[in-house]
């Protein structure tokens, strides 16, 4: 059931992706930008499915602090890693964008530092796992520097308003504006994305019950 | 005449020129991000594979020990 579910997801996420490939082939160049500007379309629900996938795995955190059950452990470690992988298509995407737009491939502005610190706190984290063999200080060791490293997310989210950033103020919360067939295929990539968060995020979670399982069949060939 | 048309022309190929650019750097970022997201999909086919590989090896190891342990009484 919850296979067919996840293909069912998955089917959708790539149907809606294909759909608005295809929308976004069709729609004219940007006044100033050019045809650069279509990078939107990608770059900045990738950067919304892994801020959300750092909100996931704050909340799994808390939750797993407070109950001491596994499977927020599980879900926080998934959907990090998901979301690592998608501020990593972030980072790059802005970064291609930027060469185009700015002329240089990367500068040390409010926002895409504390995006870069945000990618390097949430590897971090995978790092200190792998670091630690013990199985419950592992998981609550990991869960601070979770909840330590969320710190950040407001940060890359308020930076564009906090500080005089290089980086283009936001379309939809700063006065900027789209119109309305570009926002609609926008806002369906961003559901698209999510998607595809949603059920890497399921795969993910369902090898760390494997993990699970081979950790106690370990402890079972240990005892015999 | 002849040199506002040359001046279209070359208005036209440095458009061409700017289109391409832009082109060029989009399929980039494009091809990117798509190869990240399939490599990361890659990755966690290969590392379930090999988890179920482990988990099977473990099983049969703990099968043939619980059966040579249940055999060694009779020997």
């Amino acid at each position: 059931m919850r296979n067919k579910l996840l293909y069912l997801i998955g089917a959708a996420a790539i149907l809606l992706l294909a759909r608005d490939i295809y929308a976004i082939i069709g729609l004219p160049e940007e006044v100033n930008q050019g045809i650069i500007f279509k990078i939107i379309f990608f770059h900045v629900p990738m950067a919304i499915t892994a801020l959300t996938c750092a909100l996931v795995a704050f909340c799994a955190s808390v939750a797993f602090l407070v109950t001491k059950n596994f499977n927020y452990d599980a879900l926080a470690v998934s959907v990090t890693e998901v979301g690592l992988a998608f501020l990593a298509g972030n980072l790059i995407t802005g970064s291609i964008w930027g060469r185009v737009a700015w002329g240089i491939w990367w500068t040390w502005d409010a926002r895409l530092t504390s995006a870069l610190v945000c990618w390097l706190l949430y590897a971090g984290y995978l790092m200190l796992r792998r670091a630690i063999e013990e199985p419950t200080q592992r998981a609550t060791f990991a869960a601070v520097f979770s909840i330590f490293a969320f710190i950040d997310v407001p940060i890359v989210i308020f930076s564009i308003k906090w500080w005089r950033t290089q980086h283009p103020a936001p379309v939809f919360w700063g006065g900027g504006s789209m119109p309305h067939d570009w926002y609609a295929i926008w806002a369906w990539n961003v559901l698209a994305m999510m998607l595809v968060g949603v059920v890497f995020t399921a795969v993910r979670l369902r090898q760390e019950e494997f993990q699970r399982e081979i950790d106690s069949l370990r402890r079972m060939a240990h005892a015999l | 005449m002849y040199t506002l048309l040359l001046q279209s022309a070359e208005d036209v190929a440095r458009e061409i020129a700017r289109l391409q650019h832009g082109y060029q750097f989009l399929s980039y970022g494009l091809i990117v991000a798509w190869l990240l997201l399939v490599g990361y999909v890659l990755m966690m086919v290969a590392r379930e594979r090999k988890l179920k590989r482990e988990i099977e090896s473990l099983k049969a190891m703990l099968e043939s020990t619980s059966s040579g342990s249940r055999q060694s009484p009779s020997r």
